[in-house]
């Protein structure tokens, strides 16, 4: 086993690979650019390297620097969380050039699923289902000539693709030529390739993915589904295990988990990876992508199967046999993940970075949080907003829904703005407790949802309170808050919505 | 005390009769209550009334502050009715606009000069954070008065980018 292991990557991931490795006996290295420097992840780890100023393209994203750090501490081994180097073939490669175990899949691999078109191909090999497409960059003439034979709506996507960068739903033909544009260069600019591919468009699916997990002596299992199907902007921000449409058809579990590891394994995977699906309404099942690293949604898994998937990694990595059979894995209960966001809901979920003044988090039954926030910590300006991964586990759901809202009710984070009171009414909301979700619920969710009213008591505490805060600051001269301008947000009498 | 609060956009009056900690007030036309108020932190409050128990959170935001109380949130507003003559309250809908950054950040790109021509919706200076680019727009359609973001700089909530008149 590994000795050292250095983790390239900051935030929360790297301070949940960092206690992995302190229960492995196993010494960690952080590395951080310059505004990191009093961030937890530096704070917990054994020893830390600084690797360049602020920007991540001039430190997380330096793979020269990366490996200098990893010799000069002597690391054996490097995690790269997920984001930055995680699915960079060039880092993978540049790792087993130095000497250095990457722990993740080989280069290949990475390539091998790294761009949509090449992952089509590869699923398509396997045998696993892929929504009706062209598995090459498509021209404007393929498109229209796709789109006449499969009929709209079709979804135009980049080869390159990820986070909705150069995607366009497509209805009419008349659409069509300026949609192929417009993607094609926002591809470019996001990619640095213009290259367009096209899908049917399947309505309203539900994302559900698998984890799958090999060693690098042939063996693989997979650990089961995460349904993630409420997203924002393309961007997960709820994640459950099991998914309740699974629950209803458990025959679903082993088809996809089958397909799952077929399609890995077309492409030699070994490490832990997730294949992601689109699901329709007649539950036909369609390979998406896979992501070839550890994944941000990971302890849904981990608390319903009990398993630590950042162990295994690390013990797959140092060339250990999987210890589990895919019989011996079991799914118990049930998790919800909340990610929560230094972004302000009111403000159309703008980001908003700054000092934390002051942190309570929740405890008791069930709960798990994977953050990186203190009291007195400063959220940078430069790097993803994700600032924690709120988790609760129950036997049945229903019971998770509900302790879900009161440990959100719990947590309190003063000083910036983040996205906690944003989940309450959808945990709350029917729909969403029948299990009914697909990709446009939030938005569906927005239009028809009419927010309850505080009680009379609640306006008389909110407005004793903001009295005595407004005298006590001004030593009882008041005013200190000139009258405010008509409120866009008042205006929209959304002033309940995010309780 | 009496003080003016306009809470969610509803105009009330507050009337603080006797402080914190065994306080008395009346909020609009409502009965006089009692609350038994504690600070156990900074911005913190909590309220003990009719043998129910209350935390509110404030948090400063511009021009407002905002409350959160068992999962609901409230925009609070807080004036002293007593300067209200001045007229200052109105002075926000002039012919001078201003635009602010709705977010910490730092300025990327500066679209416009002083005396430029603009459109409605024409994009005046770009903020970054957190990967995220936001353009302000110009809300009206006039000339550039004044610009005070500059390229690079780190710019907080509520700050002043630029006017247009």
């Amino acid at each position: 086993m590994f000795r050292k292991i250095l983790i390239a990557n900051r935030g929360e991931i790297a301070v949940r690979i960092m206690r992995s490795l302190r229960e492995m006996g196993i010494r960690s290295v952080a590395v951080f650019s310059d505004v990191d420097r009093s961030s937890l992840h530096v704070r917990m780890a054994d020893e830390a390297e600084h690797v360049g100023p602020s920007p991540s393209a001039e430190s997380y994203l330096r793979i020269d620097r990366i490996l200098d750090a990893a010799r000069k501490h002597g690391a054996e081994a490097i995690h790269p969380g997920y984001g930055f180097l995680s699915e960079n073939a060039e880092f993978a490669a540049a790792c087993e050039d130095a000497g250095i175990v990457f722990i993740g899949p080989s280069a290949q691999s990475i390539r091998a699923m790294g761009s949509k078109t090449a992952a089509r191909r590869t699923a398509i090999a396997a045998g696993a289902p892929v929504v009706p497409g062209t598995d090459q960059a498509a021209t404007l003439e393929d498109v229209r000539g796709f789109a006449r034979s499969h009929g709209f709506p079709v979804l135009l996507k980049a080869v390159a693709g990820g986070g909705g960068k150069g995607m366009r739903r497509v209805d009419t033909e008349s659409e069509l030529e300026s949609a192929y544009r417009n993607a094609s260069s926002e591809a470019e600019r996001a990619f640095r390739d213009p290259a367009i591919y096209v899908e049917k468009l399947v309505e309203n699916p539900r994302h559900i993915e698998i984890q799958v997990i090999g060693d690098r002596h042939g063996n693989m299992v997979h650990l089961g589904e995460r349904e993630c199907s409420i997203q924002r902007r393309h961007q997960k921000v709820m994640e459950e295990c099991p998914s309740p449409l699974v629950v209803l058809h458990p025959e679903m579990r082993q088809a996809m988990g089958e397909a799952a590891i077929r399609a890995a394994a077309a492409a030699g995977y070994y490490n832990a990876g997730t294949v992601e699906f689109l699901v329709d309404r007649e539950r036909r099942f369609y390979f998406l992508e896979m992501n070839t690293r550890l994944q941000v949604e990971h302890p849904v898994t981990e608390l319903v199967t009990g398993l630590d998937v950042v162990k295994m990694q690390i013990e797959i990595a140092a060339g250990a046999r999987l210890h589990l059979r895919q019989e011996q894995i079991e799914w118990r209960g049930a998790a919800i993940e909340c990610r929560i966001y230094a972004e302000d809901p009111y403000n159309d979920f703008l980001p908003f970075p700054g000092k934390i003044t002051r942190l309570e988090r929740p405890l008791g039954p069930g709960v798990r949080i994977d953050g990186c926030m203190y009291a007195g910590w400063t959220v940078p300006m430069e790097y993803d907003p994700l600032l924690a991964k709120l988790a609760v586990w129950a036997v049945r759901r229903e019971e998770a829904t509900d302790r879900m809202i009161r440990a959100l009710g719990e947590y309190d984070v003063g000083g910036i703005r983040t996205n906690i009171g944003f989940f309450r009414q959808i945990l709350e909301d029917t729909g969403f407790r029948a299990g009914q979700l697909h990709t446009g619920f939030i938005e569906e969710f927005f239009r028809r949802h009419r927010p309850p009213l505080p009680g009379r008591d609640l306006a008389e505490v909110a407005a004793l309170a903001a009295a005595l805060h407004t005298l006590g600051r001004n030593g009882g001269g008041g005013d200190s808050h000139a009258a405010p301008g008509p409120d866009p947000w008042l205006a929209a009498g959304r002033s309940g919505l995010l309780r | 005390m009496k003080l003016q609060v306009a809470i969610n956009g509803i105009e009330e009056t507050i009337e603080i009769l006797a402080p914190a900690p065994d306080c008395r007030f009346r909020l609009g036309q409502d009965a006089e209550r009692g609350a038994e108020v504690q600070v156990p932190e900074p911005g913190v409050y909590s309220v003990l009334m009719g043998g129910r128990s209350y935390d509110a959170r404030v948090e400063e935001h511009p021009n407002r502050l905002v409350i959160a109380l068992q999962g609901y949130r409230f925009e609070v507003a807080v004036r002293d009715p007593r300067r209200l003559s001045h007229g200052d309250a109105r002075r926000g809908r002039q012919a001078i606009e201003s635009i602010a950054s709705p977010m910490p950040g730092r300025v990327v790109r500066v679209l416009v000069a002083p005396g430029d021509a603009v459109e409605t919706g024409q994009g005046l200076v770009v903020v970054e954070a957190m990967k995220m680019q936001n353009e302000m727009k110009s809300p009206r359609a006039g000339r550039v008065l004044s610009v005070a973001a500059r390229e690079g700089a780190t710019v907080t909530a509520g700050e002043v980018l630029a006017t247009v008149e």
